[in-house]
């Protein structure tokens, strides 16, 4: 009889973010030996660094700065003011009742093997952590990503804030340069902006957030610049940063004409890039600078290997490694593989207005050739708009020429919990004509769903 | 000090800079580079791959070559390629 080769662990999870930790907690209650490796934070990114800590902050800022425009409704504000080490602690507070942030416990009390190092392939099924050598039958490589430091002159020669540091400074800087009009640049500019911060947005493209909708960056632009003065420089490409007494120069090339603006601090948030240096070639692994390459199973070339969430190098967010990690944890038990379905993954930037987007955008159709229809409903058109004295927004939703939603874009208040509907709606086929036939409450911002649907059916 | 294990026999050593200058000379010498340019070269990469060990507790013989061999490109093209694929070279 042939001997049966071992491991030490059934499964290895290499990186205990959103990716790696619902894999490694569903697999060890279905009674596998798992084990999850975390060189950082246990917990990963999101609930330590980005989403958790910057959403506290943003929520605690809103507050602040509604409080602060509530003279039009009679009340009065003119003593207000904010401190910002309780901001921080207020801060820290939610990333330690959030629960997953650093908690190592956590795993243990799931049947999960926490083990705190640098993972690193020395064969395909080996793994060496701080020299202590550990295989397994099967992998999940979570690893997530970093940020990017862009090849701008002089970047490695003067201390920058990333969106990581930037929430660990102790007071807002006078003035800041955001490198970067994405999602988290845009989030961290009215963040700052709030807290008195002169911000100035530097974005390569046309407009910010270029990932959605024309009409989406130019209203955010617009509502950034009037309400918050913060200066945007889209079409913009930042050459050289420079070191300018106690400040910084930063030298950026608009049009063809290099001008300069001076700022206390710049803030590089110009994307993000998969963490793949961890000996993937000894494990036979296909991946190249953007990503480990996956089969619509997210098996890798070595198939007991498996990769989820941002190391896959697609634009990611948590829910979508959430996704990613317990579809791929199917897939390594079961027989019959599953595919994550991207359709309804919901794209939302947590600002004031909020944006949030799902299924296809204009620009997708556009470049897919389909032939669809689009319709559009201002915020002025409901009731909630005049009882809140908030105009600026819209609800566009495009459907196909039978009516079956495609996608949908909402710039509102709370657009993070309208959109759910929407993605209810596309994952399911569902056509405008249903959604506008659905009761929608009077005064609430979901109102625009219902006006937008039935400009379409 | 970072350990090395090494190919087939899975026995491992210390990392060594000098072992890994000597191998890039001889096979920046073997390409006709000259000395100097040939230590120069031997420098860089040393210098690179000890940046990619700061962080690792131990590695594969294999990576140190991959590593090497990527910061030896940009030096030496030609010393680079034989560096890489010496041993599937007849």
């Amino acid at each position: 009889m042939a001997k049966k080769h071992t491991f030490d662990y059934d499964l290895i999870v290499i990186g205990s973010g959103a990716g790696g930790s619902a894999a490694a907690t569903i697999a060890a209650r279905s009674g596998k030996r798992v084990a999850i490796i975390e060189e950082d934070t246990f917990g990963g990114d999101s609930p330590n660094y980005s989403d958790i800590p910057t959403k506290a902050l943003l929520h605690a800022a809103q507050l602040y700065d509604e409080a602060k425009h509530g003279a039009r409704f009679g009340l009065r504000s003119s003593t207000l003011g904010y401190n910002f080490p309780s901001l921080r602690t207020w801060k820290e507070l939610a990333v330690k009742r959030t629960g997953a942030g650093g908690n190592k416990r956590f795993y243990e009390t799931n049947g999960v093997t926490p083990i705190h190092g640098r993972a690193h392939f020395l064969s395909p099924h080996e793994i060496t952590v701080n020299r202590r050598h550990l295989s397994a039958a099967k992998f999940l490589v979570a690893t997530g990503s970093t940020w990017v430091r862009p090849a701008i002159q002089g970047l490695d020669k003067i201390p920058y804030l990333t969106p990581r540091t930037i929430l660990e400074v102790m007071r807002p800087p006078k003035s800041l340069f955001i490198i970067g009009g994405g999602q988290t640049g845009v989030e961290l500019a009215q963040l700052m902006a709030i807290f008195g911060t002169k911000v100035y947005i530097g974005e390569i493209a046309s407009r910010l957030l270029p990932q959605f909708d024309q009409e989406v960056g130019e209203l955010l632009e617009r509502t950034l610049h009037e309400q918050k003065g913060v200066t945007t420089l889209t079409q913009s490409r930042v050459v050289a940063v420079q070191k300018d007494g106690l400040g910084r120069r930063v030298i950026y090339s608009r049009g063809g004409v290099e001008k300069h603006v001076r700022v206390d601090e710049v803030l590089v948030a110009t994307g993000r890039t998969p963490a793949v240096d961890l000996g993937l070639e000894n494990a036979t692994v296909k991946f190249s600078k953007k990503g480990i390459a996956v089969n619509e199973f997210l098996q890798t070339s070595a198939k007991h290997i498996y990769a989820a969430g941002d190391v896959l190098g697609h634009d990611s967010t948590t829910h979508t490694a959430l996704l990613e990690s317990r579809t791929a944890e199917h897939n390594l038990s079961a027989k019959t593989p599953i595919a994550p379905d991207y359709r309804a993954t919901p794209r939302v930037v947590f600002t004031h207005p909020g944006v949030a987007h799902v299924g296809l955008t204009e620009d997708d159709c556009t470049r897919r050739d389909l032939h669809v229809s689009v319709a559009s409903a201002p915020l002025t058109i409901i009731a909630r708009s005049n009882t809140s004295d908030f105009r600026d927004g819209f609800v566009k939703l495009i459907a196909d020429k039978k009516g079956t939603l495609l996608g949908a874009t909402v710039v509102a208040p709370h657009a993070a919990e309208i959109i759910h509907e929407l993605a209810l709606a596309i994952r399911h086929n569902m056509t405008a004509a249903q959604v506008a036939e659905t009761p929608h409450a009077f005064l609430s911002w979901s109102e625009a769903v219902r006006v937008a649907a039935a400009k379409l059916s | 000090m970072t350990h090395i294990i090494k190919r087939g026999t899975r026995e491992y050593e210390n990392y060594s800079r000098d072992k890994l200058h000597k191998s890039i000379v001889a096979v920046c010498l073997s390409v006709r580079a000259s000395e100097g340019s040939a230590a120069t070269a031997a420098n860089a990469t040393c210098d690179a791959v000890d940046v990619w060990l700061k962080t690792r507790p131990e590695v594969t013989s294999d990576d140190i070559r991959r590593i090497a061999g990527k910061a030896l490109e940009s030096h030496n093209p030609d010393a680079a390629y034989y560096y890489l694929a010496h041993k599937h070279i007849v």
